[in-house]
């Protein structure tokens, strides 16, 4: 899969340019040292009960939100290859049935590393659900909405 | 704290006006460079570096026809706009946003 695969309905992807060197990127992906240091949005903190960084290997954690919330979550790295992509299942245990399925991709750029995200979820339901409520945090901004609306004519 | 680089994402890249109004011109039909500084009253150079971000970031595809290029709408691009009204959008982008300011912390430390 490449960044450029057209995305079906099922799946979200996000990306970003980090500015730093891949290796180093990459290397914030693999120990929860690093993990625990930006993994989760503004204000989330993260407390890790079992990590284990290998294809097959678990990462069981629990996500505090700013509001006390708790948020249970669990992923499975499913493949590993070094610095270019990273695979992983992520739920809340490891018989959630809205499991849904991660690629990382990271790529070199001049002025740093592109790192692609793009999940896979079962079904379009799940999807669009995860795309209005995942992590359950509030947010809005109505200006930039409507004018992506009003650009593609949704 | 820095401004994020016009090409970091789709909010950034479309946050510039000019950009904006080049996204609107697309909408509905493909323009060449020409065309696209016409309808704006801008230079050609102007206008294809806006381009150059629009579509760094997806928001643009170009079609070559013969000797000229022709700029259309990625909605593709869009994507993490309409998103980004909350949930997965905006968790992961304030994710990497951290792990940006995470990475250049690193490398400050291991310079010193």
């Amino acid at each position: 899969m490449t960044p450029d695969t057209a995305l079906s309905d099922r799946e979200l992807m996000v990306s970003r340019l980090i500015e730093g060197p891949r290796d180093v990127v990459f290397e914030a992906f693999t120990e929860v040292q690093h993990l625990s240091r930006w993994w989760g949005p503004d204000g989330f903190t993260t407390t890790t009960r079992t990590f284990e960084f290998s294809e097959g290997g678990v990462w069981e954690f629990t996500m505090h939100g700013p509001d006390g919330t708790d948020y249970p979550n669990w992923i499975q790295w499913m493949e590993i290859r070094p610095p270019d992509v990273i695979v992983l299942r992520h739920g809340e245990g490891p018989d959630d049935p809205e499991q849904f399925s991660s690629t990382f991709i990271f790529e070199e750029r001049t002025d740093g590393t592109r790192v692609t995200l793009r999940s896979e979820f079962k079904t379009k339901a799940l999807r669009d659900r995860a795309a209005e409520e995942y992590g359950a945090i509030e947010g809005a901004n109505q200006t930039l909405d409507s004018l992506a609306t009003y650009l593609t004519g949704r | 704290m820095a401004r994020a680089r016009t090409t970091a994402d789709a909010f950034n890249a479309i946050a510039e006006p000019h950009r904006r109004e080049i996204l609107t011109l697309l909408k509905g039909r493909e323009r060449v460079v020409s065309d696209i500084a016409d309808a704006m009253g801008m230079n050609q150079p102007a206008v294809s570096k806006h381009l150059r971000v629009l579509r760094e970031v997806g928001l643009v595809r170009v079609h070559p026809e013969g000797k000229q290029r022709r700029y259309g709408l990625d909605a593709r691009g869009l994507e993490p706009v309409h998103g980004w009204t909350g949930g997965f959008e905006e968790y992961w982008s304030e994710s990497l946003e951290r792990l940006n300011t995470y990475v250049k912390k690193r490398q400050r430390e291991e310079e010193r």
